[in-house]
């Protein structure tokens, strides 16, 4: 199949993941070509450039960035994507031709971006990778600029982190519920009730969620007393999660159709509909790093809550379940030490919750902002990997508690706690496992089921 | 005047308002009267069907000995022995709670009576509101993170008259989150017009620096596509409006150019807080929290939660704090342009005469560029997020509420934006001193109440940092009262 785009409108979510994950191509529509085609006819001298013109140093001569790692392609596919909203209502002065040789790109191989070293004014150094295999020849005025400038490393980069994370938050609903069974926590905190008690959208969308998963559980093998703070207010913390999840969300929605090209064409008094050459920032987005930076924070304190649990879970003062979870006969560790691991993971995801702010190094009097986006996702996907680790552990540790008493969760639950013991098999016996593998297979399939939504059949 | 509450509906910000600044006394009205004595009696008829059944802080023991019930025949001495501050009070230092934000704490626990469930009297409703008309305890700023907000309550309801407390009335009073509710909204209310004058400032530092205007252009309304950032552009073309257009520079450093997008995200970010504030204030927060009879339970129920912790507030708080630090960067970066020569002239300098090492005029600039990296280091500082606490305090206390540190930082960054925007003033200020310029019509009235404060700096003054604190705190306290920047007068 082929995503062919048409409008600003056609930059969806749903048509990034198709480009970027299934490797589907793009091209320009009919309609986009007539718009490309009238906004050049009519475009004004673009004058004066300022000090943008490093655009074309930049592009001559890309590879001054180094280390940290490369964007993975499906991303630098999604930068593609992204650049092209710009350019189909015709806002950036940019021929037709020149649009099919950026989709084009599309059909071959990705190049690789390094992930440090890219907080700059704007995004032409990142572009200037990304576009390293575009033909440059016979380009007009206006157009170097216009295929460099803007901001489509930001609408790429945080329509990568909102496809992953709301499947991540999903995931982890679902593995909070089998510790709220494993826990036998009461069900009171969960309530209907509170949907409107609380008054908030997000907190209800947690809510829900959790009494989804918990739909048929019973009631009478609960503690009679409230569960530990960290059971009762999960779907207060979810709920925060909700809200990062859904900013990032938007901020994707928003960014992906922006038209950010340093300069925009537009209509003027005298009814052209590109006769007007506006400079303008851009190619700073200003939303998509606070978004990041709000969901890393989430991530954290998510991950935090979920140690306590499985802090609880494996203290037998607090839960009443045997100590360390340790199966009859088998080895009186049990899952003890995998709180300790939890640890490291929740300390890591902290750390990784440090706001990205704008830079504080100016690069030139001109160029005296930078946009710290590129930071600010490196340090999302760390806080979602360390969530991951904590939530594998929750998993573990929630599917043993289940074991060594003999119980099932709720009917929703099943899939989930098959899917864990398919990976991670309750310990039992004194046969040899190696726990650390196994642990981290479960870290790599919750990582894997974020981007492909498939952690278990539904 | 009285606030008269009778539904959640009416803990609006601008009734939070009109109690914690206005100073305005709140009644419970007859509505939210009839609603807590119907909600008090089917408590008790839940109680009196069982009175060994879980009902927390009621025929339960407090915190880590919930487990641990109160036998019926104690649970009446029980609920009259709760002490609230010589027994559980503890936090001290750091400061305290300036007294509006303790008089909005008191008015934002009120929502959690008038809708009935409290399972508390109606006396005590009256005499929670009572306390608003007389004098309010000192809250410390420091020592108050624990699970939920009982730390902070406990000073708050030290003037509470206690001794013939009956079951169920303590916790509703205690527990819950009003603290969060009336920390967001004082924030709220402060962080709409510390924005606000923002915008002006760096309105003013556009003018002074004669940046072009394109880039508020109102297309771009649409091809961002964003509401935050058409906002932004909206009240920046307001502020400009009949700028004159000749004259200004063809091109500008990034940091006027990005303005409407930096300022989208402030927008984003206070509106973050009144939602969170709006949110907050209405919602029935305290544990347990009683629910009406319904077909499935005829005498109703006695819930545990954990609506004690607000999940919403601190982040929201985090995300202003970060917004106002990259705003402070933002204005030194702006008075760095305008300081700079060869970057601002023209039109900022033609009329300046002599000239320092630099090449700028030595009356060209006030000298307060030095005092923004400090300012704009400490806002990036406070801007480092607060996050649920790493201390647990015991096996069931297991997760803390970070409200206060992060109202604390908010608080602090809002400080050193207010320091970093007031040097910003005077720097554009003295820019369209030298050049012999007025801004744009909408700007004349901030610059007229900003110089009646810090005039245009000639010659060699030695009071210029007491003026520019002066200054600052002016900026301050007109955020506070919600007047004009500079004005005091409100």
């Amino acid at each position: 199949m082929t995503v062919v785009v048409n409008t600003r409108d056609d930059f969806t979510l749903a048509n990034f993941r198709r480009v970027c994950y299934a490797g589907e191509p793009a091209r320009l529509g009919s309609q986009a070509r007539r718009a490309m085609t009238l906004g050049v006819k009519q475009k004004p001298a673009v004058g004066p450039r300022g000090q943008r013109t490093a655009h074309r140093a930049w592009w001559a001569a890309p590879g001054v960035d180094f280390g940290g790692g490369h964007l993975e392609g499906a991303v630098v596919r999604g930068i593609l994507f992204a650049r092209l909203a710009s350019l189909v209502s015709g806002h950036a002065g940019v021929r037709p031709a020149v649009a099919d040789r950026v989709a084009a790109l599309l059909d071959g191989p990705m190049p690789r971006v390094p992930l440090d070293g890219q907080a700059g004014t704007g995004e032409s150094r990142q572009m200037a990778h990304v576009l390293a295999g575009l033909r440059r020849d016979g380009l007009h005025e206006g157009e170097e600029e216009a295929l460099l400038g803007g901001a489509p490393c930001s609408a790429a980069l945080v329509a990568d982190t909102a496809i992953s994370a709301r499947h991540r938050l999903e995931h982890a609903e679902a593995i909070c519920a089998l510790s709220i069974e494993g826990f036998r926590a009461p069900l009171g905190p969960y309530d209907e009730a509170l949907d409107d008690l609380w008054g908030d959208t997000h907190e209800t969308a947690a809510l829900r969620a959790l009494r989804r998963h918990l739909d048929g559980a019973g009631t009478v093998d609960r503690r009679f007393h409230q569960a530990p703070v960290s059971y009762r207010i999960i779907p207060r913390v979810l709920g925060q999660v909700h809200r990062a999840v859904a900013a990032v969300e938007k901020a994707a929605a928003v960014s992906l159709r922006s038209v950010t090209t340093d300069v925009v064409y537009v209509s003027d008094g005298l009814g052209r509909p590109a006769g007007r050459a506006v400079r303008n920032g851009g190619y700073h987005n200003g939303m998509v790093y606070p978004a990041l930076n709000a969901l890393s924070a989430a991530w954290a304190d998510l991950a935090l809550v979920a140690e306590r649990q499985v802090t609880a879970l494996n203290t037998a003062e607090t839960s009443g379940l045997p100590v360390n979870l340790a199966a009859a006969g088998a080895s009186g560790n049990g899952t003890y030490a995998y709180g300790w691991a939890a640890n490291s993971y929740v300390e890591e995801a902290r750390a990784a919750a440090t706001p990205a702010l704008l830079p504080s190094v100016a690069e030139s009097p001109h160029a005296d902002i930078s946009s710290p986006t590129f930071s600010a996702y490196g340090r999302e996907r760390r806080a979602a990997e360390c969530l991951d680790g904590v939530m594998a552990i929750l998993a573990i540790v929630a599917s043993q508690a289940l074991f060594v008493t003999g119980r099932n969760p709720a009917q929703p639950l099943w899939p989930v706690l098959s899917f864990v013991r398919s990976v991670f098999p309750p310990i039992e016996g004194t046969g040899e496992r190696d726990l650390s593998a196994e642990g981290g297979r479960l870290q790599h399939a919750l990582g894997a089921a974020a981007r492909s939504a498939e952690l278990y059949p539904r | 005047m009285t606030v008269v509450v009778n539904s959640r509906d009416d803990f609006t910000l601008e009734n939070y308002r009109r109690v914690a600044i206005g100073g305005e006394s709140v009644a419970i009205g007859p509505k939210a009267r009839r609603a807590i004595a119907e909600g008090r009696a089917n408590f008790l008829r839940l109680l009196e069907s069982d009175r060994t059944q879980f009902i927390y802080g009621v025929t339960s023991n407090f915190g880590p000995r919930a487990k641990i019930t109160i036998p019926p025949g104690q649970q009446r001495a029980r609920a009259r022995a709760l002490g609230f501050r010589g027994k559980w009070a503890r936090g001290f230092g750091g400061g305290y709670l300036d007294e509006r934000v303790v008089r909005g704490i008191l008015f934002a626990r009120l929502a959690n009576f008038v809708a009935g469930n409290s399972k508390a009297r109606p006396v005590v409703a009256k005499r929670l509101a009572a306390l608003l008309d007389g004098p309010l305890p000192q809250v410390p700023l420091d020592g108050e993170v624990g699970a939920g907000e009982v730390l902070p309550m406990m000073h708050v309801l030290s003037g509470f008259g206690r001794d013939d407390l009956e079951e169920g009335d303590a916790n509703p009073l205690a527990n819950g989150s009003p603290v969060s509710a009336a920390l967001a909204a004082d924030t709220a209310l402060q962080a709409r017009h510390r924005l606000d004058h923002a915008e002006q400032i760096f309105a003013l530092s556009a003018e002074a620096f004669g940046a072009p205007l394109d880039s508020h252009d109102s297309a771009l309304d649409d091809l961002w596509g964003d509401e935050d950032e058409a906002s932004a552009l909206a009240v920046l073309r307001r502020y400009l409006e009949g700028a004159v257009a000749k004259g200004r520079r063809a091109a500008a450093p990034a940091s006027y150019l990005v303005l409407g997008r930096v300022l989208g995200q402030a927008h984003r970010a206070v509106a973050g807080v009144e939602e969170a504030a709006r949110v907050s204030l209405r919602s029935v927060t305290d544990n347990p929290v009683y629910v009406p009879p319904d077909d499935g339970h005829p005498l109703g129920r006695a819930l545990s939660t954990g609506g004690f912790h607000n999940a919403m507030t601190y982040p929201a708080l985090n995300a202003l704090t970060a917004a106002w630090a990259d705003l402070a960067l933002l204005s030194q970066r702006h008075v760095t342009a305008l300081s700079t020569a060869g970057l601002s002239a023209p039109p900022a300098r033609d009329s300046a005469a002599s000239a320092q090492v630099s090449g700028a005029p030595a009356d060209a600039t006030t000298g307060l560029e030095p005092v923004l990296t400090g300012l704009v280091d400490e806002a990036r500082a406070a801007a480092m997020p607060t996050l649920l606490p790493a201390a647990v305090n015991d096996p069931q206390d297991d997760v803390s509420s970070p409200a206060f540190s992060a109202y604390r930082r908010q608080a602090r960054a809002a400080e050193c934006l207010d320091g970093a925007l007031a040097v910003l003033a005077a720097e554009a200020s003295q820019a369209l001193f030298t050049a012999g310029r007025q801004p744009a019509p909408p700007l004349q009235d901030l610059l007229r109440k900003m110089r009646a404060i810090f005039p245009p700096v000639e010659g060699r003054p030695h009071d210029l940092g007491p003026r520019a604190e002066s200054l600052a705190a002016a900026l301050t306290q007109s955020t506070v009262t919600g007047s004009a920047p500079f004005d005091g007068s409100r």
